[in-house]
This record gives structure tokens, sequence and C-alpha cells, in this order.
């Protein structure tokens, strides 16, 4: 089913930091799926596949070189063709086209030197609207180059000579796809809110909204914030369309939204936000499986909905932003399933929960422990029945004994108190040398007598 | 002697009359007594009767507590001086049964007296190498001089030390477990507070010019509080142990100072807490932050140990504690911290109960580890051992199936009281709550007679404006009522 190697066995244990390989065949079609993309995503999204699938692999990396040598990075390309040239070096795009490197290297260098100096003489006349065209030519030169810093550097200048309030969408959304591909999230953030400050009522202006919606909830997502993420996807207005497919597709808001409120919503707020969601039902029904999923888990069938997460594991792992969390995401739904499973019942065997819940081959046991232990959930164990038991509660001892104890603390502190206001009339309190520290005015008392040494040792034992 | 004995017994009347004394005139004819009593000289009163018996061999103490305890210390003074008339060998039977059967309403009008013969009592076990023959006679005179046990008295700070020093500690505790409320201060009883009045709190006839105590330095409560700790720690009473601790640590300080006392009381509680929930306790809400401060920065290498007793696995926590055996033998806490590392796998297996319902004992082995050698046990027979002798203890809630299963099964949760029982629990809690209204009312009468009260009362009247009277009394007392205002008030009177 599932192809990640030594995929952590335990929630603890700590995410492979590795390159995941993916070996199962994804569901999704490459061209399909790449055509979704615009920019320099596409490439980033190519070299992803090409290096963690083995299915995919070759013919992502041949799409990779093809769409590097398209544009002027050759860093890109270098890498493309490198890992080409390991697991496919028969193919014609492995071999390295040195010629095309020096060319686009020199062309690079030429065109930069030559909008600098452009930009410099602009800058010599101090005519703002050119100084900042300049500017944005300069940016987009070094983003296409992939110098991500002196391209968010050069945006950031175009600030300085805006005129109207166009340009500071257009700075800022520069700003955002730098940063985006940088995973600058604070700065895709506040950028977003920037052009949020000004947006006029203007129909162009609108339709900029569902980018700016996207752009955020990714941030928040790839930041591991899965509940504002859920709340945030869901609120994407309808009409995103490509306008954001430098960066995220409307396929990816359905999938990263779904699995986000999957993980942190429980049953009664994902059928009210997710699936009696008129704007949010566009997106979804470009991925029916997340919708299958989320129906199963509404209608309390955990194991078919775990089961629908698990066969789309290997496009999951494939996506550059879901990689990274994908095992916690079906870990918590996991958890969620087990929570929810286990409400309507006293007690369960294990068995029939590692039918249910666990994967292949593997036992939920130290899930179930660390569960437990994280007072997830409010059960116990029992190995030599294998079974899940519930809590029995007893309002009646726990009342009792809160009333006992609440009598006491009450009393215990009130004396204290009392005590403590006779100290202060009698000016007992303990005081510090003068000329002492500041700090910590450490009291010179030496237990009054020379036996208080031998008296405190005789206590310890 | 025979003529003197009226003279020795008028005082009270026996048989009692019909109709009792009033407190004035009880008074009245005490002090006329003690001052007959006091006007004989040691020798007279050491005269033998013409049966040839000593005063002291058929005055009742119970009854004529004056001239026996004027008596006694005419015997003490002269075999102190080293006459050779006087037969010592009864005197400690005297004291000591002096001490357990003295009037309590008489010996308020005997402070001094009273103190000079508990000293007596201590200096003579001491010299003959007794010294836990002591701690039961000085701690029974305490309760019964001051039944209440809220004073401390510099007499208190003698019977911690010795029952600390001669590990005498069960014979103490009943004196120990009173909490403390009042020191001893100069102030005089107003004049319609009589010493004879047995309604009075113990500050009205323990001062600190009475005789019996002198005012306690802060250092010497602290000690107190220390070492009270220190003998409950000894008996193994881990709650009353902290509770004491707490008291020295969060003991007012002024302008962020602390003692050292208090630096190694918390050290203690941080142990002990270890000992009594398995985690560190939050500090109590009334500590000053200044010195928790302190605390903290002195204290790191015990919250290191507290923290990994908590979460760590047991050779690390072994190899904290291995590394701070200086640190631990300098404060002299190295049996609680063995305690603690003893403690550690018995804590683990607790922890079980709140996963597991049933296991058998080969899973508690594997899943459990020991502290002192920071390996799992030798085998599983010794898991068996550790797990029974839990069981037989009472600090594992649980059964253990007999073999060869071997199963362990966790009670999930405590028996409940009967209903009679937790009626009998919550009187007994109701009792103690009003009793402490009383206590409330009159500290709360104490302050507002207090100087600098009163002085800031005639300044707010000066400047004009409304006076709200800001006393306790009128807070709220009962169990549902609002603990934040009362709180408030409290912490604002000696802030």
């Amino acid at each position: 089913m599932t192809g990640p190697q030594n995929p952590p066995s335990s929630p603890t244990q700590s995410r492979n930091k590795k390159t995941l390989l993916v070996t199962e065949p994804p569901k999704f079609d490459l061209e399909s799926y790449i055509q979704n993309y615009e920019g320099r995503t596409r490439l980033e999204r190519l070299l992803h596949i090409g290096i963690c699938s083995t299915f995919l692999g070759v013919d992502a990396l041949k799409l990779a070189v093809k769409e590097a040598k398209r544009g002027k990075d050759t860093k890109r390309y270098i890498q493309a063709q490198g890992h080409l040239q390991t697991i496919g070096p028969n193919e014609p795009e492995a071999r390295r086209d040195q010629g095309w490197i020096e060319a686009t290297d020199k062309k690079n260098q030429a065109e930069t030197n030559r909008l600098q100096t452009e930009l410099n003489g602009y800058k010599h006349n101090l005519i703002k609207e050119s100084i900042r065209m300049g500017n944005e030519d300069l940016g987009k030169q070094y983003q296409a180059m992939g110098d991500l810093p002196k391209a968010s550097e050069a945006f950031g200048r175009m600030r300085q000579d805006i005129s109207i309030s166009k340009h500071i969408i257009d700075v800022s959304r520069h700003l955002i796809e730098v940063a985006t591909e940088q995973k600058a999230w604070i700065t895709v953030t506040s950028n977003v809110q920037k052009i949020r400050g000004i947006l006029s009522t203007s129909d162009e202006d609108k339709s900029i909204i569902p980018y700016l919606q996207a752009a955020e909830a990714l941030a928040s997502f790839d930041n591991g914030d899965y509940r504002n993420a859920a709340i945030l996807f869901l609120g994407i207005d309808t009409g995103l369309g490509s306008t954001a497919a430098t960066i995220i597709s409307p396929n990816d808001v359905a999938i990263y939204g779904g699995l986000c409120a999957l993980a942190s919503m429980d049953r009664n707020e994902l059928q009210k936000k997710v699936l009696e969601n008129s704007s949010f039902r566009t997106y979804l029904e470009l991925e029916p499986q997340i919708r299958r999923a989320i129906g199963f888990f509404v209608n309390s069938r955990y194991t078919a909905c775990l089961s629908v997460l698990e066969a789309y594991r290997a496009d999951y792992l494939l996506d550059i932003y879901l990689q990274k969390h994908i095992e916690e995401i079906y870990h918590m739904v996991r958890s969620k399933s087990i929570v929810q499973y286990f409400i309507p019942f006293s007690c369960v065997t294990l068995d029939s929960l590692n039918q249910a819940f666990a994967p292949p081959g593997k036992t939920i046991d130290k899930e179930l422990v660390t569960m437990i232990q994280s007072q997830e959930l409010n059960a116990r164990i029992n190995t030599i029945d294998r079974l899940l038991e519930a809590v029995p509660s007893n309002p009646r001892t726990e009342l009792q004994r809160g009333a006992l104890q609440i009598t006491d603390d009450y009393a215990r502190e009130a004396r204290r108190r009392i005590m403590h206001m006779n100290a202060s009339m009698g000016d007992l309190e303990v005081k510090g040398k003068r000329g002492a520290g500041h700090n910590m005015n450490l009291s010179e008392d030496l237990f009054g007598e020379s036996v208080g040494r031998e008296l405190r040792s005789r206590g310890g034992g | 002697m025979d003529d003197l004995l009226p003279k020795l017994l008028f005082f009270p009347q026996h048989p009692p009359p019909t109709t009792p004394l009033t407190d004035t005139q009880y008074d009245e004819g005490i002090r006329a007594q003690i001052t007959a009593v006091k006007s004989l000289s040691d020798s007279k009163l050491l005269l033998h009767t013409s049966s040839g018996e000593s005063v002291l061999d058929f005055i009742n103490p119970a009854i004529n507590t004056v001239p026996y305890a004027f008596t006694l210390l005419a015997t003490i003074n002269v075999l102190q001086k080293g006459s050779k008339n006087v037969k010592g060998e009864n005197l400690w039977d005297n004291m000591t049964g002096f001490l357990a059967n003295f009037d309590p309403r008489q010996i308020r009008y005997l402070g001094s007296e009273l103190s000079t013969i508990i000293e007596t009592v201590v200096e003579f076990a001491h010299r003959s190498g007794q010294s836990s023959a002591a701690v039961a006679p000085v701690s029974g005179a305490l309760l019964r001089y001051d039944p209440t046990g809220g004073m401390l008295t510099s007499k208190h700070l003698v019977l911690v030390k010795l029952a600390l020093s001669s590990r005498q500690w069960a014979d103490a505790i009943p004196t120990l477990d009173n909490p403390i409320l009042y020191f001893p201060t100069p102030q005089k009883p107003p004049k319609s507070k009589l010493l004879c009045n047995m309604a009075n709190p113990p500050n009205a006839y323990i001062t600190s010019d009475g005789g019996f105590s002198r005012k306690l330095k802060y250092h010497e409560i602290l000690e107190y509080f220390l070492y009270r700790g220190m003998i409950y720690i000894g008996t193994r009473n881990w709650k009353k142990a902290q509770q004491s601790l707490e008291d020295v640590f969060t003991f007012p300080t002024k302008e962020g100072a602390v003692s050292k006392i208090q630096i190694d009381a918390y050290k203690k509680w941080i142990l002990v807490g270890l000992l009594l929930e398995g985690k560190t306790l939050g500090l109590p809400k009334v500590t000053g932050s200044g010195p928790a401060k302190a605390f903290h920065i002195i204290a790191k290498p015990y919250e290191a140990v507290a923290q990994l007793f908590e979460t760590g696995t047991a050779a690390r926590l072994k190899a904290e504690v291995d590394t701070g055996n200086v640190v631990w033998q300098h404060d002299c806490n190295m049996g609680l911290i063995l305690l603690v590392l003893a403690a550690y796998q018995k804590n683990q297996i607790r922890n079980l109960a709140s996963i597991y319902t049933k296991m058998s004992i080969q899973e508690v082995h594997t899943s459990t580890t020991s502290a002192e050698t920071g390996a799992r046990l030798p085998n599983v027979q010794a898991t068996e051992t550790l797990v029974r002798s839990m069981i037989a203890d009472g600090s594992l809630r649980a059964t253990l199936s007999a073999p060869p299963s071997l199963v362990l099964s966790f009670s999930l949760v405590g028996q409940a009281l009967s209903e009679p029982q937790f009626q009998r629990e919550l009187a007994a809690s109701t009792t103690q709550i009003k009793a402490l209204t009383d206590e409330v009312k009159h500290t709360d009468h104490m302050l507002t007679h207090e100087k600098d009260y009163i002085k800031w009362l005639q300044k707010q009247k000066s400047n004009g404006k409304n006076v709200v009277d800001q006393g306790v009394s009128g807070m709220d007392m009962d169990m549902d009522g609002n603990g934040d205002d009362e709180e408030d008030l409290m912490a604002g009177a000696y802030r």
C-alpha cells in the first residue's frame, strides 16, 4: 500500500530527516498534475517528485531538465540533470549540456549588468516610476536565476518609489512569491496583511482575495498550525482558479484544507464547516477522495476513512509541502478515530482495534499507551485479556474526596495566613543584613548553635 | 512543718465550694497564695512533717499545683547548691509527675516556675545520658500548658532539638501536630482578661515577659519548623513533613531577604514532594517572589533531580545523583536522596496504573527500571517482591494473582466512604473550620488594636477620608464563601 521506507513506527519517534523514497505508484498523472502550476514552482515540484519517487522519477526528472533549460536557473538544471544521471543514465537528457550552461550563465551575467546599469541611470535622473520598474526587472531577473535573497532585496526596494496602491499589491505579490519558495512564512503573512490593508472594492482587487487567502493558509499549514490552517483553507472564496498557480493549485487547497480539518476538527464541525461549506465544496469536488474520507469520518466509518487516506499516502508524499506533515496529520486522524471509535464502548479488544486502525503488520499498542499518557484517550489497557477498557467514573468518590480536600486546604491556608499576620505584628519577618547585595539578601543565620548542622543531618536518615 | 501546711494548702479550697469561684475571686485567691508561698524560704519548704514525709510526698500536684511547684523548685535549688541534707533520688519522678499532672488553670500563674522545671528535666536527662527520656514529659507538659498548641514558645525549640538529637521522634509528635498560630509578644494582656479565664487563647497568658518563653527571633521560628519537618521525615510522614517545610520557606520576609534555613527547607521540600506525590509540587501561593527566585537558583541541582525523577530514565537519574554526591552530602540530604532513588521504580509502577488495568509481572519487570542501579531488576522475582511489598504497605492499590500466572490488577478507583463515615469526616472538618473562625476573629481583633493600624486610622481620619473597617472578621467564613476576597484582605495585611 504505502511506500516510504522506515516510516516512523510510533508518533514519538521523530520524522526521518533523510530523503524519503516513495516506491508505490501514485494515482495522479504527472503531465496533468504539473499543468496546474506556473513559474518556478513547476521545476521545484518536478525535482521533488524526481528525487522521491522511484516510479515517476525518470519521467519527472526528464521534464524537469526540459523545464530548467527553458529558464535561466543553471543551478537547478545541474541539480535535475545530476539526479537524472544517477537514476536514468541512458536518457538523452541525462547528458550535461555544458554549452548551454556556459551560454546561459554568460547571458545572465550580461543581462543583470545591463539592468543594473539601467537602474543606476534612472536613479541618476530621479525618475521614480523608472526606478521602480528597474528594480522590478532586476528582481525578476534574480528570481529567474534562482538568487532569491537578491530578488527579494530588489523587490523590496520597489517600495520606496510607490505612487499608486496597485504598486503596493505588485510589490507584495512579488515578495510573497519569493518568500513562499524560501518558505519564509512570516514575510508571506505580513505581505498578505499589507495587501489586505489597501484593497478597494473594485472587481480587479477582489479577484486577488482567494490568492491572498491561499497564501496565508499555506503559511499557517507549513508552520504546523493545522487547526488554524484548516479554518483559513475552508474560508477561501471561490474563484482561486489559476490565479495562484505560481504557489498552489485549487486541488492543493482541497487536499490541504480537507486533511487539516480532518486532523483538527470533530465530527460536527466537519459536517458543518467542511461538507456544508458551499465555497469550499467547489474545491472539494476536484479531490473526491478527500470528500469521501471526511464523509466516512463523519459517519463514524473510521476504518474506511483511514484506508482512503492510506491509499493516497504515496500521492501526498510526493507533494512538496505535504511530505513533511503527512505522518503527523495521519497520526492525528488515527488517534482521533480511535478516541471516537471507543466512545460508545466500555471495553474493546485490542485485536479489533488493531484490525481497524493499525497499519498492516503492526500493532497500535504503543500508540495507545502514548495516547493514554497524553490523556487523549480516557481508557486503560488490559494486556492479559488484550482489552482496552473505559475508565469507570465514580462521581461520588470524587465528590467526597474533593470536599474533604477543600476544607483541609482551606483550613491550612487560613492558619498559615493567621500565623503570618502574627509574625508581621511581632516584627518577626526574615530580614536581610544591611549592606548585603540587592538581589539576594541571604540572611546570616547560622542555626543559632553549633549543633545545628549535626542535628540537620540526623533528620535525613 | 505541720503548722505550715494550712498556709500551703489554703487554696484551692478542698473540697471545692458548692458555687464555683468567679474568675475574679479565683484570681485573687491564687495570687494571695503565691505571695504566701513565695514568702517562705527554701529551707522551710523542705522541712519534713512530723511523720517524716516530705511535702512532695503527700501534696497532690494536680490539686495543689502552686505549693508543689515551689517546693520542687526549692529542692532543685538546694540540690544544685550541693547540699547533702536533701535526698534527690525521687527528684526525677517528682518532676515528671508534676509535668504530667499539674493543674492547667493554676499553672498559668507559674510560667517561669514551669520553665525552670522543664529546663531542669532536660538538663537532668542530658547529664544522665538519657536525653530521650525527657522528650515525653516535656512534650506532655507543653500540651498541658497550652492545650490548643497554637503558641510557639522557646520550650518548643528545646523539644524539637531534644527529639531530633535523641531520635525519640514519636513522643514529640502530639505536640508538633498542632499548627502554630501565635508567637510570644511583649504585649500585656488587657486588664479585663484574667490569667485564669480558661476561654482565653494562649497568647493571653503566654507572653514574652511572662517568664515561660522569651521572645523568639525569626531564625528560631524557622528552625522550629525545619526541625519539625525533619522529625516528620524521620517518621516517614511525608505529608506532614511537606507542610512543615512549607511553613519555613513561605515565612514572610522583608525586602526580598531569604534565610539560609528557608533554602535548606526548600531543598528538602523538593525531595519530600517526590516521595509524597512522585512529582514536584507547585510552590504555595503565599511564597514570596523574591525568595522563590533565590530558591530556584540555589536549589538547581535538586530541581534537576526532580525533573529527571518525573520524566527521565532511571540511568539518567542515577547519573545525575552520582554527579551531585558532594552537594547532597554537604547539605546533609544524602538519606533523602537515597530514598528518592529507591522510590523511582515504585513511582513508575504506580504510574502503570494510569495506563493499564491488568498486566503480568513479566511486563512490569520489563517496563520499569530501578534508579538505584540504573538498570532493570536482576530478575522477575525481584520485581514480584517489590510489587508485593508495595501492595502490603498500601502504596500500590492493586492485587496480585496467585502463581504461576502472577497477574497484577490495578484497582481503578478508590473506595467510596460509607455515608456515616463521610458524615463524620465532614463534621470534623466543620468543627475545625468553626474553631478557625474564632482564631480569625481574634487575630482581627488584635490587628485592629495594633499601634500601626491605629496610627494609620488616625491619619486617615485627619485626612478626612471615610474609613472603612477592613477587618477580617467581617469576612465570610462559610465553606461556600468567596475565598478570593478574604485572601486579598489577608494578603494585604502583611505585605
